[in-house]
């Protein structure tokens, strides 16, 4: 068979597809909108690495902590940044103070000139926030003029909260480990590459396997659309001479020309959704339109699998088909499909998954190509089993209401357009349990338990050392939906007013603050304690004997201090330790105000422990305000019991973002699908509603139609979900066990999809119910 | 002008468009039960839409259908659909079986939507497919049967629920002499013996013959033909 017979037959085919008028073009876009939403998304996927390549760029680029071993002096190219950070109920906002100290200090990347002293130069997104109602709380924070933008190449995302505002008398401030003096923004020398670890990189590998995947499948679905008039006209093909063959090749070109126009109609999604990006912001993650690139090598590809998978799924298709002259196709019931070649498939995924049992942990010693191959192996036997699956159900299902009748008659007459159209929702249901089962198995590697005690304090404060401690705390309990504020005065005491070898903590507070953070047994103003018995403290026994001398605020290179000489006095009380609202168990010495000697507060920071009133809406918002307004530079943290890995936390969230595109295209193909049967059986549906069949009689057909398969697909998917999950598990050799709430809530969601898509094309099958269908002229 | 008195099924003054095209221009149309009427035309004529409005498929835009002296613009969507399933029965040029269903499962179908279990059902089904003489062919698809054996598991499904009228829209369009004599002959035989009214649309005068009268249906409007014989 020559190339040019073949190009002529394809040829042929293209044309057939736009031809017949407004059936022909209908069809033909029918199946390029599900190819096309096919495209969009693996060109959104190929644009993937450059879209997180430019975003790490620009972060990289606004690095302003160079953590240099040499402090930088006073000059003409050097600038004070504050970082004043903050989060609005939950979102977070980048905040910094600027103070050039020269004409040429250094610009942050996206701002053109530096805002002066009460001015602000803001992301689009925080000037957006900042003039809504619901951005009043923040502006109570932020009591700057806006002055200017912040351009793209300052913001890692159009959605991202930001700020650069004029700061005052920062150099004073050098000490505290927010503020830095720096000659540029950019990375810190010598900072290495963060390297994944091996069980981050075999959930990325899963979740690109998982979601790329039922994109395929869909495409494979896409090209078949219209299978039944096609059929049809290959038949008058035959009759008037063409061979098999050459009826396969064209409806093979059918197939391309649908695929082409996918192609093109993908690329117009892709740009018209690149547009929306920036409008969109999914768990705090937003693209700018221009970020998502697709890199060449990867859109070239697509642009030649898709047309040649279209024209090889159709010869697949085909392969059991007779195609006869005058019989049009034989609609009779198909010989029944084997399952022996089917099981091979997932058999042969586990075989390569096999070996890799226990490589994924540690150094993770896995062969990444038999990791990718049996995933997909093993998700791909899903589609090769359903068909079989949901033919030898249907076929011993029997008696029941007309409508069931004729959805289990249609079922058993073609199962396989059922199975293909569920088959991409089961791929996407097995992988996403697998991945949650992963997840599940190793999220306590990836989660530290911080120690907080959420149930005694929700917000921590640390402000600067010239902050009144009972003002702050009379400031701060005043405030709206604060229940209470615990503030302490904390600094260091060492052994050498010089360079000391050891040093022990110093605490300042009034005896029922006190308390929060030692055992005491009795209090009054005037007392001094030394803490004994804390766990990690080995010193304070050994330097707080009485009659010791130590130095507040000792002396070190290159920073301020106050030292100021004590001894330790006879009659000092002995406390027993306890942990903080941060789950610290200090050790040292405490005192309270009126024990303090004179001239050593200097020297000391404060911290508040806040215990705010839940029932309060934005009361962690109203506390802030107060920290904001009595100091900029304090910097306030909410305390969790627990804190999750940011790497791990933004591979979870990568996973939801393209979980949800992959659900979206996954509905809409399907309900593309859906349209593409119920159009080709009009005629018949107008026949029936013509000799009396009750709407709600076929409406519930169409239902039970789409249920039976859709039902079998996700008991497949949870089957080999979990045992892929298994596999998983033991290659990092963790423990297996079931996240039933997630194997719930994954087929909940794949048929919570089917039964929206069911609901979508109720409205066009009533239309398509109407008796003009029977009209043919 | 009022209704042939005795007539079971009758029209006045009907029209109809599809957007500028006039389908129906003041057609009349009139049936006795037992009666079997052939509406003649040339294609485009108006011929199925006619057949449409009569068995209240399509509503008319305006004139009246009045079967068994009720008006049939008075009755809504679902008592016409009622009316459909229980007082007539349908037979179209390509069949319309449902491919899925067997065929004695397509003949039992109007007695299933009517509320008959499945056994009596097909039973009942069993007896109109002998009649027709496509018994041998119950547990076979449509894609499984000849066009002419098709068209008469169409009839049997038409008949099954005993209609008092029954429409024929180019029963015989579809399939060679031989085998649309045969579907005529038991189409018409069958209705006789029920004293079914038998509203028969086509263009081809062979099978016209087997009506006991015409109408001719042109450029939307109709003409009774008097049959001679």
């Amino acid at each position: 068979m020559s190339v040019g017979q073949w190009a002529k037959d394809l040829g042929m085919g293209v044309r057939f597809a736009f031809a017949g008028g407004r059936e022909g073009w209908v069809r033909a876009l029918l199946t390029a909108v599900g190819v096309g939403l096919g495209v969009a998304l693996l060109l959104l996927t190929t644009a993937v690495p450059s879209a997180l390549t430019e975003r790490e760029h620009r972060a990289t680029a606004r690095d302003d902590f160079t953590y240099g071993a040499n402090p930088l002096s006073k000059a003409d190219d050097t600038l004070i940044i504050a970082e004043v950070d903050t989060t609005f109920r939950t979102q977070d906002v980048r905040g910094r103070l600027l103070e050039p100290e020269g004409s040429r200090a250094p610009l942050p990347p996206g701002v053109e000139k530096f805002p002066a002293k009460g001015e602000m130069v803001a992301s689009p997104a925080l000037k957006r926030l900042l003039e809504s109602d619901s951005g009043k709380l923040l502006s109570e924070r932020l009591p700057y003029r806006i002055t200017g933008t912040i351009q793209q190449s300052g913001l890692i995302g159009p959605a991202e909260l930001a700020y650069y505002a004029g700061g005052s008398g920062l150099a004073n401030h050098l000490s505290n480990g927010s503020i830095e003096r720096i000659d540029y923004f950019g990375p810190s020398s010598g900072t290495p590459d963060d390297e994944l670890d091996p069980i981050l990189i075999l959930l990325v590998m899963i979740i690109f396997v998982v979601l790329l995947l039922p994109v395929g499948v869909f495409i494979a679905a896409a090209v078949r659309f219209g299978g039944e008039r096609r059929d049809r006209r290959l038949a008058a093909l035959r009759l008037v001479g063409a061979d098999g063959r050459m009826a396969r090749r064209v409806a093979a070109g059918e197939a391309l020309a649908g695929a082409l126009l996918g192609l093109v109609l993908g690329t117009a999604f892709f740009l018209a959704g690149r547009q929306l990006a920036s409008l969109l912001k999914v768990r705090n993650i937003s693209v700018f339109p221009s970020d998502l690139n697709p890199s060449p090598a990867l859109a070239a590809l697509v642009a030649v699998a898709v047309p040649a998978a279209a024209v090889l799924v159709t010869l697949f298709a085909l392969r059991g088909v007779v195609i006869e002259p005058l019989g049009v196709v034989r609609t009779a019931k198909p010989p029944r499909r084997r399952l022996w070649w089917r099981l091979l498939l997932p058999l042969a995924g586990l075989a390569l998954l096999y070996p890799m049992m226990g490589q994924g942990n540690g150094n993770g010693n896995f062969n990444e190509w038999m990791v990718i191959g049996g995933t997909v192996l093993l998700l791909v036997g899903v589609t090769a089993l359903l068909p079989w699956l949901v033919e030898a159900v249907v076929a011993r299902l029997n008696s029941g209401s007309v409508s069931w009748q004729l959805a289990v008659r249609r079922l058993q007459l073609s199962s396989g357009t059922a199975a293909r159209m569920v088959n991409g929702i089961a791929v996407a249901v097995a992988g996403a349990i697998a991945l949650q089962m992963l997840f599940a198995g190793v999220e306590s590697d990836y989660t530290e338990d911080t120690g907080n005690d959420p149930s005694r304090a929700q917000l921590t404060m640390h402000v600067r050392d010239d902050v009144a401690l009972g003002e702050l705390a009379g400031q701060l309990a005043r405030t709206e939906g604060v229940r209470h504020a615990t503030a302490l005065a904390e600094g260091s005491l060492g052994d050498r007013a010089k360079e000391p070898d050891n040093t022990v903590e110093a605490t300042v507070a009034g005896c029922a603050e006190l308390r929060e953070v030692a055992r005491l047994t009795s209090c009054r103003d005037g007392d001094m304690f030394r803490i004994l018995g804390s766990e990690y403290d080995g010193e304070t026994k050994k330097l707080t004997e009485p009659g010791e001398t130590l130095y507040f605020d000792p002396a070190y290179p290159g920073s301020p201090s106050h030292t100021v000489s004590w001894k330790v006095p006879a009659g000092i009380k002995v406390a027993g330790p306890r942990e903080d609202p941060t789950g610290y168990e200090r050790g040292g010495l405490l005192f309270t105000p009126g024990a303090l000697p004179e001239g050593t507060g200097a020297a000391m920071f404060e911290t508040v422990y806040l215990s705010l009133d839940t029932s309060v809406p934005d009361a962690a918002e109203f506390a802030r305000n107060t920290a904001a307004r009595i100091d900029p530079l304090t910097s306030v943290n909410a305390l969790t019991a627990s804190r999750q890995s940011e790497e791990f936390r933004a591979i979870r969230n990568g996973l939801f973002v393209g979980a949800t595109c992959v659900l979206l295209l996954i509905g809409a193909s399907l309900l593309v699908s859906q349209l593409e049967q119920l159009r080709e059986r009009k005629k018949l549906l107008s026949s029936l509603v013509a000799f009396g069949t009750r709407r709600r009689t076929l409406s519930l057909s169409v239902l039970w139609q789409t249920a039976i398969p859709i039902a079998l697909g996700l008991l497949l998917a949870s089957v080999v979900g979990l045992t892929l999950g298994a596999v998983l598990l033991r290659m990092v050799e963790a423990t297996v066990s079931v996240d039933w709430a997630s194997v719930l809530t994954m087929t909940g969601i794949g048929a919570a999809v089917v039964l929206a898509v069911t609901l979508l094309s109720l409205p066009p099958l009533l239309r398509l119910m109407r008796p003009d269908g029977l009209r043919t002229e | 002008m009022t209704p042939p008195p005795g007539s079971l099924l009758a029209a006045e003054e009907l029209r109809k468009a599809y957007g500028p095209t006039v389908a129906l221009d003041g057609a009349e149309f009139s049936i006795h039960p037992g009666e079997v009427v052939a509406v003649m035309g040339p294609s485009g004529s108006g011929k199925s839409t006619l057949l449409h409005c009569l068995a209240g498929i399509v509503p008319p835009d305006s004139g009246s259908i009045t079967y068994n002296g009720h008006e049939l613009a008075g009755m809504s969507d679902a008592q016409r659909s009622a009316l459909r399933r229980s007082e007539f029965g349908f037979v179209f040029q390509f069949g319309q079986l449902v491919p899925e269903l067997t065929c004695v499962e397509n003949v039992a179908l109007p007695l299933r939507l009517n509320g008959t279990s499945r056994k009596e059902a097909e039973k009942a089904a069993l007896t109109w497919m002998e009649r027709l003489e496509v018994d041998g062919l119950r547990k076979k698809r449509p894609g499984e049967v000849s066009g002419g054996q098709g068209q008469r598991v169409a009839v049997a499904r038409a008949l099954v629920t005993n209609p008092r009228v029954l429409f024929a829209d180019e029963p015989t369009g579809a399939l060679d002499s031989l085998n649309g004599e045969r579907v005529m002959e038991l189409l018409t035989d069958a209705a006789r013996s029920t004293n079914a009214a038998v509203v028969l649309v086509t263009h081809e005068a062979r099978v016209a013959a087997y009506s006991d009268r015409e109408i001719v249906v042109r450029d939307g409007k109709s003409r009774d033909m008097e049959r001679v014989v």
